[in-house]
């Protein structure tokens, strides 16, 4: 159980380098230097970044501020999605720092959504939650819940604090002891190569004849690709966290102790390195 | 970091096969929870410190860049400002435009309000003004009601030193009074003194009179004695020689022959001081007597023509009603106003005799036919008979009406009254024999000489003349013009019986004639009053009338 916790901090506290620039189109007075930062794993892009959008204020006209935009080689970054998942899905085996290139100017409309402040982010936040519970507990848990408690997961994840988050979120982390596990596991499974964002479905952690399911069962059943067979060379990566559990893991204990803050577990599936 | 993961997972792997369960569980966990240290290190602690102080130095320069910025800050500010372009300078000056539009705005409101506290001060100077005027007014208003009250006070002080001055003035006059009274009841002490020296002096003289009479009488008696005289030795009886009391009854009485119907005045003139209520020749002579108002009886004697005074009687207290004379003419009877009745003999002033009793005024006093009795008839209804030598009265009969005359016969006294009736006493029972009515308050009786007559003149202006033997048998007497002038006017017989004589209310005498029984003679002109009493002379030659006015009237034929 010391594990465990360490588990969990270790999975709250992961920080990735980062390197902000600006697009060298943009127009500024000056030289623009780049900007390095630390991001949290868990945490979303546009509710870290506002140091970076200070810095490269600094050096432009407020009339050619528009709404900031982030991009990884081309690929405009949706902030809705955690960082460590990001990164992950983009830039996990590349160098660090994680070089990001800051816009401010031609949001691409069509990519990304609009992030105007804080409260937007909240929004999607405990959204994400609440689908999460209903997976697990039928949305039992997070309704009997107050709305301060509600606010104090927020404000966990706002400030970074550990222990303010977890004082709630081990009570949507816990199960009726006959079930033997959340109803359904919340889980999506990000690809690199689809035009599907994520696959999200309904899985059981325990089977009907109470066998646990595991980490591979979940992936034989969903994604079956991504799974190697025993011959051939292993194709894909499945990374949680920057880090590839095995697949025996048991899925309900992944789900307790390696979703994210918003209780899923986001899963990449990016094509293994060819070295 | 990705060979590290195979490697891991694959031996991971071969030695879940071989181990327990549990060893499982507890080797993917291991495995997951080595991962992620080293996920750590190579992600995160490598370049913590890099980033931290590079963090750091950034926000340092960033420090030291806003302190530059600072100092430079004014003179980069101008440069800043002069280097701006052209647009803002039109901005700037569209907004000192729009600043000094609103100065002036304001300008324009504080000249307003400057205006409205301008008029507000005009406002309050003009009240000043106004409250300034109103008090000179009023202080002027006070300086005239101080001015009035200074008058008052003075006036007041005025008033206060005349108020003592007079009061002084009381207490001289006071004193003065009071020594006027002192003197004014010495002087009536002197008068009573003097009253009484004067009633002393006439008790003197009437002593001396007494005593001169008595003088003389001794004198007489002592001739008298002195005399030698034959004294009869036989005392007659029945006769008792009385001195002078005791007069002869009897004495010669003249007989009318015939009255002359008188013609003209011989002589008028104002016989008393006030007016005449009665007048009565004497029986024997020419001696007339008035008696009035004035309180005392005038004698007069008939020569010439004329009336000449021969005394006055005094002694009444008020006026006179009546007079008689008595049968020899030496004595005077006459009812007084002052409820008595007065006896004189006539060689005395002094009324020798005073007859009181009566308690309101004699209206007549007559002799009885005997001189010791006299009759009085009074308004306090009665009549009373008194005795002159005891000067008492003797008897009252009331006769149940005011009497205004009293006559007496022999036989009965006969009284004529206010309630229109002639009555008839017999004098011994003083009972009423007869009642004759009148239709007039009867005003006087009188009797014919022959007493067979009687006469009475009553206030229906009539005169009634009743038989004193039948008596029923009544004439009366009118005449146009005749009116009874008041109600005690006395009508009377002539002397001879034949005439009738009354004075009227015009100031004439009427004189009828019995036998006639018509109007004789009118005698006006001589009296300019009512005629109370009419007066004939025993001669029948003489007619004395007398009236209100005290004017006597003699008449005669002549």
């Amino acid at each position: 159980m010391a594990d465990d916790k360490d588990v969990l901090r270790d999975v709250w506290f992961g920080r990735i380098p980062t390197c902000f620039t600006l697009y060298q189109d943009e127009v500024t007075e000056r030289e623009a230097e780049p900007f390095y930062l630390l991001l949290p794993r868990v945490s979303y892009l546009t509710l870290v970044t506002d140091k970076v959008k200070k810095h490269f204020l600094k050096v432009m006209k407020a009339e050619d501020v528009e709404e900031i935009w982030f991009e990884y080689e081309g690929t405009p970054l949706k902030w809705h999605y955690p960082i460590g998942l990001l990164f992950d899905l983009h830039a996990s085996n590349t160098s660090l720092p994680w070089s990001i290139t800051v816009h401010f100017k031609n949001f691409p409309e069509r990519d990304l959504l609009h992030c105007p402040c804080n409260s937007v982010i909240e929004a999607h936040f405990m959204s994400s939650i609440k689908e999460a519970d209903a997976l697990k507990h039928k949305s039992q848990v997070i309704n009997d819940m107050q709305k301060k408690d509600h606010k104090q997961l927020w404000m966990g994840l706002q400030n970074d604090k550990f222990d303010q988050f977890w004082a709630i979120n081990r009570k949507l982390m816990e199960y009726p002891t006959e079930e033997g596990g959340f109803r359904y596991i919340p889980f999506r499974i990000y690809l690199t190569m689809s035009d599907r964002p994520f696959i999200q479905k309904l899985f059981r952690p325990i089977s009907p004849d109470g066998h646990t399911h595991t980490l591979g069962d979940l992936l034989k059943e969903v994604y079956p690709v991504a799974i190697a067979s025993d011959d051939e060379a292993k194709r894909y990566q499945v990374v949680i966290h920057g880090i590839e559990p095995l697949l025996e893991t048991p899925l309900q204990w992944l789900s307790e102790h390696l979703s994210h803050p918003d209780n899923f577990l986001h899963i990449s599936v990016i094509p293994a390195p060819s070295d | 970091m990705a060979a590290l993961g195979v490697d891991c997972s694959e031996a991971s792997e071969v030695e879940g096969n071989n181990f327990s369960c549990q060893k499982t569980a507890d080797s993917w966990k291991r495995d997951i929870i080595r991962q992620l240290k080293h996920r750590d290190k190579s992600q995160k602690s490598m370049f913590q410190d890099v980033i931290r102080s590079y963090i750091s130095l950034l926000e340092r320069t960033n420090q030291q860049a806003l302190i530059t910025k600072g100092i430079l800050g004014s003179g980069s500010r101008h440069l800043a400002s002069s280097s701006d372009s052209l647009p803002s300078l039109i901005s700037k000056n569209d907004d000192l435009k729009k600043i000094t539009g609103e100065l002036a705005y304001q300008v324009v409101e504080l000249q307003q309000e400057i205006r409205i506290k301008d008029s507000v001060l005009e406002g309050q100077a003009v009240r000043m003004c106004e409250v300034q005027r109103s008090l000179q007014g009023v202080q002027s208003d006070y300086g005239g009601l101080a001015a009035r009250v200074a008058e008052v006070t003075e006036g007041n002080r005025q008033l206060k030193r005349e108020y003592d001055a007079l009061l002084e003035r009381h207490h001289d006059m006071d004193q003065t009074f009071r020594v006027e009274k002192v003197r004014g009841q010495e002087l009536l002490e002197d008068l009573i003194k003097r009253k009484q020296h004067a009633a002393v002096r006439m008790n003197s003289r009437n002593e001396r009179r007494v005593r001169a009479r008595e003088a003389s009488l001794q004198k007489e008696l002592e001739t008298a004695g002195k005399l030698n005289v034959t004294i009869n030795v036989k005392k007659r009886r029945g006769n008792s020689v009385c001195l002078s009391l005791q007069e002869d009854l009897y004495a010669p009485v003249g007989i009318c022959v015939a009255a002359r119907v008188p013609a003209r005045a011989l002589h008028v003139l104002d016989a008393h001081e006030l007016g005449i209520n009665a007048v009565r020749f004497s029986y024997s002579s020419n001696l007339l007597a008035t008696g009035g108002t004035d309180r005392s009886i005038k004698l007069w004697d008939v020569k010439g023509g004329m009336l000449h005074n021969r005394g006055t009687l005094d002694g009444s207290n008020e006026g006179i009603t009546s007079i008689e004379f008595d049968p020899t003419g030496t004595r005077v009877l006459a009812g007084s106003y002052d409820k008595s009745a007065l006896f004189w003999r006539l060689d005395d002033s002094v009324p020798k005799l005073t007859l009181t009793g009566h308690s309101r005024k004699v209206t007549a006093a007559k002799f009885k036919c005997s001189m010791r009795h006299v009759v009085t008839g009074s308004a306090d209804r009665t009549v009373k008979i008194w005795d002159l030598h005891r000067a008492a009265c003797i008897q009252t009969i009331e006769v149940l009406s005011y009497c205004s005359d009293v006559v007496c016969s022999e036989f009965f006294i006969v009284s004529g009254h206010y309630d229109r009736k002639i009555r008839f006493w017999d004098s011994r029972a003083a009972s009423c024999t007869q009642e004759v009515p009148l239709p007039g308050k009867v005003t006087s009786l009188d009797i014919s000489p022959d007493h067979r007559q009687l006469l009475s003149c009553s206030r229906d202006e009539t005169l009634h003349v009743v038989d004193l033997r039948m008596n029923s048998c009544r004439i009366c007497f009118r005449a146009e013009g005749f009116k009874c002038g008041c109600d005690n006017t006395k009508a009377i017989f002539s002397p001879d019986g034949s005439y009738l004589a009354a004075g009227s209310a015009d100031g004439a005498v009427y004189i009828w004639n019995i036998n006639t029984g018509n109007l004789e003679t009118r005698l006006p002109e001589m009296h300019s009053s009512s005629i109370n009493a009419v007066a004939w002379s025993g001669s029948g030659e003489y007619v004395v009338s007398v009236d209100k006015s005290r004017r006597a009237v003699l008449w005669s034929d002549i």
